[in-house]
């Protein structure tokens, strides 16, 4: 209270407040815009990356042998090699890697 | 893209996983600006400095996002423990642990900063300082990690983007350092009788740069 009566009293302390007001409204709306940013940009990303690799190669390495994606991307080189068991390196994304890492995810991941 | 029920984690953990590190770059890049005075366009200094704890936390947040979609997802077997613990994963020890080690580098930062009335600054800058291991801890399990980023596309292009960005903030940072004049010097300049007054026609050289 004392502390703020004094500032209220000095010349200058309102626009200093003023001025501080007006910066935390900047940190508040320049984090709002990158939160919405973020998340716009995380879809963004995720339209970007390629389609059906994940189901691709978890239906062949079920056994299903399905040899098709179920994301129904239009054929991405990755859709259409996901059947040869996943080795392919045309696959971009960690599922890919799975079957080039152990052969198979299901099979030997869950070994530890 | 075809997101279906099953894919949908996997999307969001990779999609999380690349704005996390655009994230941590710039509240690297925002760090370094702080550390040496630096300005944003129209943010005073204290505001740059919400911004940095800001943007902290929406990163933190963006990771816990990452990692919890990677570790649901049923697809591949991570564990919850092996996104903490550093290359026990069962799948891909070495980029995961490598997450797991920028994860616990970033915990740490966190948490120190939380506490930082309680541990004292200059723990709290030593504790810091990891930042700079966490960022390119992260940046190796991207790459490692992430067979997107082998293929081009939008993935690569923002990590490209991140260390271009984060290299340049840095060399910014190295440069303003070797040309500051050391705090210590100018006080002792000052206290010399003989040493050259602060003179409005003649002042010190590069005064400023360190301190404002």
């Amino acid at each position: 209270m004392n502390a703020d009566n004094q500032h209220a009293a000095t010349p200058g302390a309102a626009s200093r407040a003023a001025a501080r007001d007006r910066g935390r409204a900047r940190v508040r709306a320049v984090t709002i815009s990158a939160a919405a940013a973020s998340l716009i940009g995380a879809g963004v990303v995720a339209v970007s990356l390629p389609a059906s690799a994940h189901t691709s190669i978890s239906h062949a390495t079920s056994g299903t042998s399905g040899s098709r994606a179920s994301g129904g991307s239009s054929g991405d080189d990755g859709s259409s090699r996901s059947g040869s068991g996943g080795s392919s390196s045309g696959l971009s994304s960690p599922s890919s890697t799975p079957a080039s890492g152990s052969g198979g995810g299901q099979v030997t991941s869950g070994g530890s | 893209m075809g997101v279906t029920s099953s894919t949908a984690l996997w999307y969001a953990s990779r999609a999380t996983g690349v704005v996390s590190l655009v994230l941590l770059s710039a509240v690297v890049i925002i760090g370094i600006l702080v550390n040496r005075q630096g300005r944003l366009p129209g943010l005073p200094r204290f505001a740059v400095l919400g911004l940095h704890r800001n943007l902290s936390l929406l990163a933190v947040a963006f990771v816990a996002v990452h990692v919890l979609a990677a570790v649901a997802d049923s697809y591949v077997s991570i564990s919850l423990a092996a996104a903490v613990i550093p290359f026990v994963s069962a799948y891909e020890p070495f980029w995961l642990g490598l997450g797991a080690v920028s994860l616990d580098l970033m915990a740490a930062l966190i948490a120190t900063s939380l506490l930082r009335r309680h541990i004292g600054r200059r723990t709290w800058r030593a504790v810091h300082w990891l930042a700079y291991a966490s960022w390119p801890v992260a940046v190796v399990h991207s790459v490692g990690s992430s067979t997107d980023l082998r293929h081009g596309g939008v993935p690569l292009d923002l990590t490209i983007a991140c260390i271009a960005a984060v290299v340049a903030a840095l060399a910014w940072r190295v440069a303003r350092a070797g040309a500051a004049v050391p705090r210590a010097r100018r006080v002792r300049e000052l206290m010399t009788p003989g040493g050259r007054p602060p003179g409005p026609a003649q002042p010190y050289p590069l005064a400023g740069a360190g301190e404002r």
